[in-house]
């Protein structure tokens, strides 16, 4: 079946009436990149929700960031808000996620709802804590992210509209690291490490690693090794053992388990460390 | 000079930074149709029934091609000159398909969708053969033979799946072993890596107005392509007419016959234009790499470094067909054992072997790449074996100006070559100045520490050819328009390298024009003079030189009539921005009165020159090159942090064309040995068909490169010119390798140097 139909959603409810109107056979446009990448075969209309209300950046009460879901990552990342945000963690890791073309039509909505298990932003938003929410029939709903990747979400989105990703102020630093096969390419291996201290201790921590080839997924063990500890340069590489033991890793075409293991230890401490260097116990 | 060295703009940079329709595609027939290619899925397999009814039921089909209803002629689809010294091992369609991907059959539909119905609809039965999936097995007794047709001709070995195989000696290794107080041994391995032009291969194949088949094709070779499919389809050569427009990129793949034949025998049954294209999947799985090969190299010295025997053992991968495979292979030694010319003992020998696998063929640096990556890195390793500087026992080796080798004699296209004496030779210059330019001697074997980062130094050096001596012929027609202008005919292939434009330099040079005068008109079998094509860095030497000479006769007859407007007689004339001028008393006549005067008024002849011109020698281009990198010893990253490559290619025409060839040679090299490679499933298909998984550099990736020519006057070249599209791509691989075991003490001999695998080799030594 070929695309037959092109709709300009002027708001999120028709946006939603349209998707649930197509049973399964509609999908929702703003980059358009995974279309481009592989429409599924079943698709009849595209339903462009561009001027659907849903850009906008906007920083919140509690200094936590609201982005909204049709914002381009390439508007993330030369926002001034993501600049302010975290020391501009968020237009670190921005840099680090594909070509700038790409960037300039992929949305971090299509990212969140993709979810591709070699994608930075996952990550990011794993260790982040981000929130995000979505509008279906009934009602709008909101869930962690984190929580949000255990349901069945792309069934979720089959029937319902991602519109805003809210990140919480955090007092401390995050980090982000990838390695990739060359400028633009998806990552063999990535994480996000956060870091709060208080009285020379780690008061909080947060560790994802994605890629593995697996979606990003946080260790908690190695939060919990690092937390009322004072963050030394031995703690942080055990930190980085740690997270080796406790990811799960796997072979793809790109890199071996063998190999992400060998090399988890080095990307988690080097996240760690240049939290701890930016964090400098004010948290 | 006024316009040769100079840096002219490309003469057709205009249209294509405008976006002009100058590219094969750009051309919308009326009535187009669309051409499809079945393909094999499997490795190895007999087709024992093929039905195309429900096919061609479908409406808008217009006609299915496959073994049952096409003329069966043995061809190759290298486009090379004559004899062919590749194997005839290829049919329009067979009965039998040998690698994932191969031709089942075609389609001709009046749309694209239509087309790819139609492919989903034919139905084919296979029996699925044992495949050869390891060039290692190939000739393994039992192995399954891949070309038991009676029909193919030209086969080394058919029944051992051995498509070409060299044997070449000279002096006597073994005593040149025992002689030698210092023997290392190396062998190194070149996956399938793929061209990726930005362009895919496509073509539109139609009728003319008085039923001549035009091919409209990107090729590098216009002119192979109307006698490969002249002799595939049997038609009459002076039925076919080859058009090459602008091509986005070929760097050997488009020396190919894959699509042409297919288009035109589809454009002859349906009788409308017909327009084909490969996907980018196809371009991984159906055109060509480059051949796969193990090259195992074992050098024999003397105490004091001076190379005493080299023997280099080659086994070539030439997937299912046996396209170049023989002279891909000499290539390997003929391009560059002559390098190390004192060496009195040689042995070169080796075997291209047949695989159930991806074909490869030609592709930029035509087998002296995998070459210069064994020999190189083996180079390396002697010099540490003998406590030298690598650099110095380059130096001591390397092949001067005025010297020869007899590997020039022994080895040359698919027969003997013939004895050459080097005459124009800067290269202990490019390695001086490489040096200089890299740090070398501030940097090698300091292991300069930034973080987890170790940096180090490595260089290597290369030569290649220009042209194929005694086979390359190339002609060019000058023609002198009224206005004093000229019109510049070439059969000459402009791939995007811009000989175009390098060519309208040497006639503007002859002809005392600015090159705006000259207008280039180029590849087109029915209105250019013969040239063998783009390929085996032939175009400035061989073209080149057919340019000069007829710009040359042009100026002759410019000279008779400006002499007679003059008075004065021709030897004391010359041409000088754009008049004819008495050396003598200085008097000048504007060449538009020349030409308006031959036309119109007095003895009236259009002045018009053609000429030829064949490679009477081959002469190499030298290089050296030097990476600095930086390895990652937590995570197996390598990084170039810079590449310096200094080349000798005589005179250079244009030197930001040339430096551009040796800079865009560079990056597609560094490509190959940081992360290019066609992954290959257990049944033989390619596993990452596609840009996203298949990485080549983008402008992000390119390190600090410096690409730097150090010219020289090659006497047989025009205006000293040799060659420069291909060398640039030997260095890198050995360059790098070098430097990484100058880095952290790791030899790696398998690339792409992927993460994975320096980690795994650091890992293992420590």
């Amino acid at each position: 079946m070929a695309i037959r139909r092109y709709h300009y959603a002027r708001d999120v409810d028709e946006a939603l009436s349209l998707l649930l109107a197509y049973e399964g056979r509609g999908a929702l446009l703003a980059g358009g990149v995974d279309l481009a990448r592989g429409p599924g075969t079943d698709v009849e209309g595209l339903i462009d929700i561009t001027a659907a209300g849903l850009g906008g950046i906007s920083r919140d009460a509690k200094k936590g960031l609201v982005i909204g879901a049709t914002v381009t990552l390439e508007e993330i990342r030369t926002s001034r808000e993501a600049r302010d945000y975290l020391g501009g963690f968020l237009t670190e890791v921005m840099r680090h996620v594909a070509t700038l073309p790409l960037r300039c039509m992929a949305t971090l909505g299509g990212a969140v709802v993709s979810a591709h298990p070699w994608a930075d932003i996952p990550t990011a938003l794993i260790a982040l804590g981000a929130e995000v929410a979505w509008r279906n029939e009934e009602r709008e709903e909101r869930a962690p992210l984190e929580e949000l990747y255990r349901r069945p979400f792309r069934a979720i989105f089959r029937r319902a509209v991602l519109t805003e990703v809210r990140l919480p102020a955090w007092g401390g630093a995050f980090a982000f690291e990838k390695v990739s096969r060359n400028a633009g390419d998806i990552a063999l291996l990535n994480c996000a490490c956060g870091l709060g201290v208080k009285d020379g201790k780690v008061a909080w921590a947060r560790v994802a690693v994605g890629a593995t080839p697996y979606r990003a997924a946080r260790l908690t063990g190695v939060e919990e090794l690092l937390v009322g500890e004072s963050p030394s340069a031995e703690l942080l590489a055990e930190a980085g053992r740690k997270a080796a033991a406790e990811a799960k890793v796997g072979d793809d075409l790109r890199a071996s388990a063998e190999w992400r293991r060998a090399v988890i230890p080095a990307l988690v401490r080097r996240a760690l460390e240049r939290a701890a260097r930016e964090v400098k116990g004010d948290a | 000079m006024k316009v040769v060295g100079k840096s002219v703009r490309k003469v057709d940079g205009i249209p294509l930074a405008t976006g002009q329709p100058v590219f094969t595609l750009d051309v919308d027939l009326p009535g187009a149709a669309v051409g499809k290619v079945l393909r094999s899925p499997y490795a190895h397999a007999e087709i024992v029934r093929i039905d195309t009814k429900k096919a061609e039921e479908l409406p808008g089909v217009l006609c299915i091609l496959h073994h049952g209803n096409v003329p069966r002629t043995p061809y190759t689809t290298a486009g090379q000159g004559w004899p062919e010294p590749s194997p005839y091992d290829t049919f329009l369609f067979d009965k039998k398909v040998r690698f994932v991907g191969d031709r089942v059959a075609a389609v001709a539909a009046i749309s694209e969708e239509i087309a790819d119905e139609a492919l989903r609809l034919i139905e084919v039965e296979y029996r699925e053969l044992p495949a050869v999936l390891d060039p290692e097995e190939a000739t393994a007794p039992g192995a399954p033979v891949i070309h038991d047709e009676e029909d193919a001709r030209g086969i080394h070995d058919p029944q051992r799946n051995i498509a070409a195989a060299i044997d070449i000696r000279v002096g006597d290794i073994e005593r040149g072993f025992s002689e030698s107080d210092v023997v290392v041994e190396t062998t190194c391995e070149f996956p399938y890596v793929q061209h990726v032009p930005l362009e895919p291969h496509c073509v539109v194949a139609y009728l003319d107005e008085e039923d001549r088949l035009v091919i409209r094709s990107a090729t590098q070779v216009p002119f192979h392509v109307r006698r490969i499919v002249a002799r595939a389809l049997g038609l009459p050569l002076s039925r076919i007419r080859v058009v090459k427009p602008r091509i986005g990129g070929g760097f050997g793949t488009k020396q190919e016959i894959i699509l042409e034949d297919v288009a035109a025998a589809l454009a002859l049954r349906v009788r409308r234009p017909v327009v084909m294209k490969y996907t980018r999947a196809e371009e991984f799985t159906s055109a060509r790499t480059r051949h796969p090969m193990k090259v195992r190299v074992k050098l024999g010295a003397k105490k004091d470094g001076r190379i005493h025997a080299i023997e280099m053992d080659v086994l070539s991968n030439t997937g299912a067909y046996g396209t170049h495979s023989l002279t891909v292979l000499s290539n390997v030694g003929s391009k560059t054992l002559p390098l190390y010319n004192k060496a009195p003992h040689l042995w070169f020998h080796g075997k291209a072997v047949y695989t159930n696998l991806p074909v490869a063929g030609a592709y930029r640096g035509y087998g002296a790449t995998q070459g210069y990556f064994a020999l190189e890195v083996a180079i390396d390793e002697l010099a540490e074996k003998l406590g030298m500087d690598p650099l110095e026992l380059r130096l001591k080796n390397h092949i001067r100006a005025g010297e020869s080798s007899p590997i020039f004699e022994k080895i040359g296209e698919g027969r003997e070559g013939k004895a050459q004496v080097v005459k124009s030779c800067a290269l202990a210059e490019c390695i001086r100045e490489g040096a200089k330019r890299i740090g070398w001697y501030e940097k090698r074997g300091k292991h300069l520490w930034d973080g987890p980062w170790v940096h180090g130094v490595g260089m290597a050096v290369a030569m290649q050819g220009s042209g194929i001596t005694d086979i390359d012929m190339a002609a060019a027609t000058v023609v002198m328009n009224e206005d004093g202008t000229f019109r510049l005919l070439v059969g000459a292939t402009d791939l995007g390298t811009g000989s175009d434009t390098i060519l309208a330099q040497i006639a503007a040079e002859t002809l005392g024009v600015p090159v705006e005068a000259i207008s280039v008109y180029s590849s087109d079998t029915d209105f250019t003079p013969f040239d063998t094509g783009a390929y085996a860095s032939s175009t400035t030497y061989v073209s080149g030189g057919a340019v000069l000479r007829a710009a040359r006769e042009v100026k002759r007859r410019i000279l008779e009539v400006g002499a007679a407007i003059l008075g004065d007689p021709p030897e004391d004339l010359d041409l000088a921005e754009s008049y004819v001028v008495s050396k003598k008393t200085g008097k000048r006549v504007p060449l538009s009165e020349v030409g308006h005067r031959a036309m119109y008024v007095t003895d009236q002849k259009h002045i018009i020159a053609t000429a030829s011109f064949v490679a009477p020698e081959s002469p190499p281009p030298f290089a050296a090159f030097f990476a600095e990198v930086a390895v990652d010893t937590e995570t197996g990253i390598v990084r170039v942090v810079r590449f310096v490559g200094v080349a000798d290619c005589g005179t250079p025409i244009n030197p930001a064309l040339a430096e551009g060839q040796l800079e865009g040679a560079i990056v597609q090299g560094i490509g190959h040995t940081l992360y290019e490679e066609m992954l290959i499933s257990s049944r033989g298909g390619v596993r990452n068909p596609s840009l996203f998984d298949y990485r080549i550099p983008t402008a992000a990736d390119v390190p600090e490169i410096e690409a730097v020519l150090i010219p020289t006057d090659e006497p047989t070249g025009p205006y000293g010119a040799k060659s420069i599209g291909e060398i640039g791509i030997n260095g890198p691989a050995p360059a790098i390798a070098n430097a990484i075991y100058d880095a952290v003490g790791v030899r790696l001999y398998r690339i792409p140097f992927t993460p994975e695998r320096v980690l795994r080799a650091l890992r293992t030594r420590s």
